[in-house]
């Protein structure tokens, strides 16, 4: 899908293999009226994206089967049409090397396991009203 | 009733009381419900519980986890056993299932193959704790349910 510039879309990219926090994440982008378009993994995404770029902002997890999320931020940021999508990685790892390779890959924010809702729902309502330049270590 | 009636019963819930300690403080040992109920926050209208479609889906999928960690583990296949780890540890860490998601992250740490002893029994500690996490958690459900 390509996107319509004279409009802002409303679509998000969920890429995470753990159905609970696809759940949740989905759950709270709905509620700040956002549709959720979501992959189960690395590699799904990476389909949706190849043809799909009409996205809002995406939300991946680190460590999924088959493509990472750290693979994919690569991608995006190499491909013009989804060079400014937002993207916030969200990673069960509490290693700090990890945040700083998100953010040189092209992490737009960064959200380590655990954290309550409320971090969860302030972290995506941040993704969602910033723009490329900005960075967000949650 | 009669007072030794009274006597009798107050002496029976005396001596349940510390087993109930017991279990309350096992139950909230392995599931910080703190955490687990500030998902209520994220509740829509729709009359659905979104905590109890987290705990229905946190079971499902954290149980086939455990079976693929106890495959991996019987055909020594190290890699794969570790990226289940993680992924457990992920999804118990996210909704506040604390000695599954810290025995994961031990055994994420341990080297498998220099350990094994080691390895083994963490892995029976993980089985344990998840037995009673899955226990507080569906106790947690039928409450709510209820």
């Amino acid at each position: 899908m390509l996107p319509d510039r004279s409009r802002v879309s409303k679509r998000v990219l969920v890429a995470d293999d753990d159905p609970v926090m696809r759940h949740l994440i989905t759950t709270i982008i709905q509620q700040q009226e956002h549709e959720a378009v979501v992959a189960n993994d690395g590699r799904a995404a990476y389909r949706i994206l190849q043809s799909d770029s009409d996205f809002k902002a995406a939300i991946l997890d680190m460590t999924m089967p088959f493509l990472e999320g750290l693979d994919l931020i690569r991608f995006m940021r190499s491909e013009k049409r989804l060079m400014r999508i937002p993207i916030m990685m969200i990673t069960a790892e509490q290693d700090i090397k990890l945040m700083a390779s998100s953010f040189s890959a092209g992490a737009t924010a960064f959200l380590p396991k655990t954290f309550t809702p409320e971090q969860l729902q302030s972290a995506i309502r941040m993704l969602l009203a910033t723009r490329r330049s900005s960075r967000i270590a949650a | 009733m009669s007072f030794e009636r009274i006597t009798n019963e107050t002496q029976k819930t005396n001596a349940l009381a510390p087993v109930l300690a017991g279990v309350i403080r096992i139950t909230s040992d392995a599931v910080d419900m703190e955490l687990l109920n500030a998902f209520e926050d994220l509740q829509s209208d729709d009359g659905s519980d979104l905590i109890v479609e987290l705990i229905d889906l946190y079971l499902k999928d954290a149980s086939q986890r455990v079976l693929a960690i106890r495959e991996a583990a019987l055909a020594n296949d190290w890699v794969l056993l570790k990226q289940v780890i993680h992924n457990l540890k992920g999804s118990s860490a996210s909704l506040g299932v604390r000695q599954v998601a810290q025995t994961c992250k031990m055994l994420e740490e341990i080297e498998c193959d220099r350990s094994p002893e080691g390895f083994g029994e963490l892995l029976q500690q993980m089985n344990s704790e998840f037995a009673r996490a899955s226990e507080a958690l569906l106790s947690e459900r039928q409450r709510r349910l209820q």
